[in-house]
Parts: structure tokens; sequence; C-alpha cells
């Protein structure tokens, strides 16, 4: 079998004819177990640690003043002249009070990752992007984009020629991405709560993800893109589970430049053939080959080896609830095959025939008198 | 021992042919294929599609344009599945009927076929065009009855609607319409 290609679209957004062979990286197993967890262990990894100082609440020469005084026993500043006299401090319930358990800056905000299984997320990660139906529920608007994975010619990025950001949204529309940017855009909202007053104003999606090769394609493009809302860049020397699997969830929409594309066979080797640039790793290969159930199913191996279905079309249902005939007429006439005449005749009212009893002569009144 | 997936003899189990999943599964050997029944696993809990709420026992409705019932579940979730029917409002009434080409998994702008069922097509028309095109040439059978009731439903509501009877006038006020 042939290695699977891909379409290298122009930076007009036409498909050329070039085609590139897809990494082997895009075999990755998808594993959204492993990938959940090395998001969530990095998710901490870049978290700055924070504290209120050490001092807050406790810069006061406090003292209790004892029983006897008609006030509670928490410490109070000393002194006079001030409002600030003879109001309790230092405790978690008191105004300019310190907090209750004042946070600390070594608190355990980093876990440790195994770098295998980081490995193994990212390129899980990577191969996951090249499902449109994991992008689609992901969340990315996909409908104009003409293939996955989005390869495009880094002849478009040669010289930096995408060195401003008008040129760079142009490209983003013209390869089919610029739907996803526009979603973004539409989705910056004002964010709930406290995280407005603390550097995160704002909420907005995350667009496409470009990957570029920066020794070939040049750094230039990451001025141009980065002010494209959403759009974030990333060499593909240093990809970032972050970035590949925000959320954790799998299928980023990646903007894939060809220099990029086909230096991922080197930075993740194969199966077999260890990575150029990653000390003892090799690509992991899928548990199952074929994750496809309904054709497991239907495989004639499968197929060869079950029994033929017993009875035909028809077959008697087994453990089904006991119907009443007499309340049941369908029933009634499965037992009883005459109950459906028997019906129609109303055989059930009908007057005994007959009539009325006639009474004894009086020859039978006699014959009994004669002794 | 070698798999042989691709070639299936017609010798199906009954009670296999009528799993709903059914095999409608037809891939390209273009690219590392993703089986509809790993996307499933993968999206089931997190979807862009799936629209969750604690009321009413925390019921999972999809916003999937292919999703004929809104019904987040393997069955009737149109993104994971390589064959999946749509049926949508056309805009100057009728339906529009989608559906997904299974040689272009990998190309999501050219993935999907629309055909427009205008609205002066007699409803029978529309259902039978709707069969004839899908469920009757063995793409995605099992969802037959709910692509004709959500065509059935979509042309209900382009009904114009009818304006409520005036209300019968009862008792004294009827005693005095009556006078006047």
């Amino acid at each position: 079998m042939s290695r699977p290609t891909v379409t290298i679209i122009s930076g007009s957004g036409e498909a050329s004819k070039d085609t590139i062979s897809v990494p082997n990286v895009f075999k990755a197993p998808i594993r959204p177990d492993i990938v959940h967890t090395v998001h969530t262990g990095m998710n901490k990894n870049r978290r700055q640690p924070y504290a209120v100082s050490e001092k807050a609440g406790h810069q006061t020469s406090a003292e209790s003043w004892g029983t006897g005084r008609a006030v509670a026993r928490i410490p109070r500043v000393s002194g006079g002249g001030t409002h600030r006299a003879g109001q309790a401090a230092f405790g978690n319930m008191c105004r300019s009070g310190r907090m209750f358990a004042p946070t600390k800056v070594w608190r355990k905000w980093h876990q440790k990752i195994n770098l295998n299984q980081k490995r193994f997320a990212t390129a899980s990660a990577i191969a996951a992007s090249s499902s449109a139906a994991l992008l689609m529920a992901r969340g990315h608007n996909v409908s104009t984009v003409p293939e996955v994975p989005l390869v495009v010619a880094s002849t478009a990025f040669a010289n930096g020629a995408i060195a401003k950001t008008s040129a760079a949204f142009a490209l983003l529309q013209a390869v089919g991405a610029g739907a996803d940017v526009e979603k973004v855009k539409k989705s910056k909202k004002l964010r709930a709560g406290k995280g407005k007053l603390r550097g995160r104003r704002h909420r907005q999606r995350r667009g496409p993800l470009v990957i570029y090769n920066p020794d070939e394609d040049g750094k230039e493009l990451v001025t141009a893109f980065r002010n494209l809302p959403g759009v974030e860049t990333s060499s593909v020397y240093s990809l970032n589970l972050l970035q590949l699997a925000p959320g954790g969830h799998l299928g980023r929409l990646i903007v894939w430049t060809s220099s990029a594309f086909s230096a991922l066979d080197k930075v993740y080797g194969s199966t077999t053939e260890p990575s150029a640039l990653k000390k003892d790793f090799l690509l992991p290969s899928a548990a199952m080959k074929q994750p496809d159930l309904s054709k497991i199913i239907n495989s004639s191996d499968v197929q060869k080896v079950l029994r033929p279905v017993r009875g035909g079309a028809i077959t008697k249902r087994t453990n089904v609830q006991k119907k009443n005939p007499l309340r049941n007429f369908q029933v009634q006439l499965r037992l009883n095959p005459y109950a459906a005449a028997f019906s129609k005749n109303k055989e059930g009212s009908k007057k005994v025939d007959g009539g009325k009893p006639v009474r004894v002569g009086s020859e039978y009144v006699e014959q009994i008198h004669e002794n | 021992m070698q798999a042989n997936f691709g070639n299936c003899t017609p010798k199906f189990p009954q009670h296999l042919e009528r799993r709903p999943v059914g095999r409608y599964t037809a891939h390209t050997a273009e690219m590392a294929t993703f089986s509809s029944d790993l996307i499933w696993e993968i999206t089931r809990g997190n979807s862009a599609t799936l629209v969750k709420r604690a009321q009413s026992g925390g019921v999972s409705f999809s916003r999937d344009q292919f999703n004929l019932r809104n019904k987040y579940s393997r069955k009737y979730e149109g993104l994971v599945a390589d064959k999946a029917i749509g049926v949508q409002p056309g805009q100057e009434g009728g339906v529009v009927v989608l559906t997904k080409k299974t040689d272009k998994a990998h190309q999501p702008a050219a993935q999907i076929q629309t055909a427009t069922i205008p609205a002066k097509r007699s409803t029978r028309k529309t259902y039978a065009g709707i069969i004839n095109s899908t469920a009757g040439r063995n793409y995605r059978s099992d969802l037959r009855t709910d692509a004709v009731a959500r065509a059935s439903a979509i042309r209900k509501s382009q009904k114009p609607v009818k304006a409520d009877k005036p209300a019968k006038v009862r008792g004294s006020k009827k005693a005095k319409q009556t006078e006047a």
C-alpha cells in the first residue's frame, strides 16, 4: 500500500499538483485519556506561584484586652488618637485582619509528567488534527477548508512574504481558514467574575494554529499572525500540547507550512526508526489496527465462524409478557379459533331457542294420579 | 492470520444487519482513517454539537445539522458517522436534504451533498424523494423514518398559521348583543 498523501495548497488557495506523503506521526494512536492527563499536568506546570504578603494583616502591635472589659478577647490595636485604636486585629474574621490560611508560594503547583507520555500525547494530538470530524467536534469552522491536514506551500512564506497581518489574514482566507478566524472575532466576550481584574478580561475561542519551520519559512510570520484573534503560531520543532489540544480536547485546526509538514518525520521518526531529534523516542503504534467495530463484525473472518441464524424472518420471541386471552382478543383467537365466529354471530348474547316451557298437559297429571 | 476487512460476503446474520450502527462504512485509502466508533468514543462526552442541560434529568441534545432527531446519541449524531442524512428547512420553503460523501471525509469543503426539494412539491413526493436518494439506496436505511418525520415536521411548520376563531359570546354579553 502506498503511503497516503495530502495536496499542497498554494498561498492563493488553489490546490497544486504537488502532493506530500503524510508523516508517520499521523498514524499515532489517538488516546484522549493520555492527552487529557498530560494536558492537566502541563496546565498545572504553567502556573505562576502566587501568595499574599507574609506581613499582610500582621503589621500592628495588637494585644488582647483580656477578660473583664465586656468585649471579645480578640487582639485589639493599642494606643489612641485614631479610629484604628481599639479595633480588633489579626483574626480572619476581622476587618483588616489576615486572611484565613494565608496562601504560600510553596504550594504544590507543579507535577511531574513522564517525558515519553508527553511525547505520546503530542503525537496523538497531531494525529487527531487530521480528522475533520474531530475538528468540527472541537468547534472549529472547517466548512471552507479544502483538505485536512491543511498544508500550505512554503513558497507563500518565502523571503518574509507574510510579514504583515493583512497578508497573513489574506492567506488564511485563501486557504479556507478565514471562517474560523471570523468565528473567533465574533466570540470575544467579557469574562464573568473576578478574572476580569486579574489580567483575563476577555474570553474568546481558539482559532487555527499555524505551524512553520523556522529554518525555511523564517520568523516574520510570527509577528504577522500574532494580532489575529485566536490565531497562534508554533515552530514545528517545539510543539506544545497546550496549543495542539486546548482544554485537553483533541482536534485543533492546524495550518501547516509544507516545510514544517515534511519536517515532522525528522522530528518524530516512525514506529521502527527512532526520531532524529528526540532521544530514545519511537512513535507509539496502535494496539488495535482496525478500530471500526462494524467492519470487524462484517469481516469475512468473523462471519465465516458464526453459526447461521436459526429460524426465518419471523422468530418466536421468548421471555415476553403473558397476555390475558380474556382481555386480549387476538391472543384468545390463537387459543380458540372459533372465538371469531362466536363473537361475529353474537353467540354469547343469543337467547336459548324454545321460548317458555310448555305447561305439562292434563294427560300427564291424570297418568300420575292413576295410582 | 491475515484479516480481510474490505471484502464482505453477503451472508450477514440478520440480527447484525439490523444493528442501528449498521454497515455504512466505506473509507478512502487516502488518509489514515478514523472509524466512527473511535470518533464517537472521543466525542461522546464533549463536543461542539452537544447541548447538555441539568434539567429534565440531564438530557443531551445535539446542534448537528446531520442529526435528524437532535438527540446526542451514537445512531443520530451525524458528525461522527461516515454516512449521515440531514434535513433542514429550505430558504424559500421546502426542505434541503444533506448527505455526506464518504470519499470526501478529509475534505470538509466538498464533503456535503445538498439537494433542495421545493415547497411546491407535495409532501408525499418530498418524502419519497428523500427515501429514494438515501435510505432506499442502502444509505443509512436505519434513518428512513426519522428523515421522513423531520421533513414532515418542517413542512408542517411552514404552513401559514390559521387565525383563531372569534370566541363565542355567552351569557349576559350575548343577551346585550341580541338586544342591540
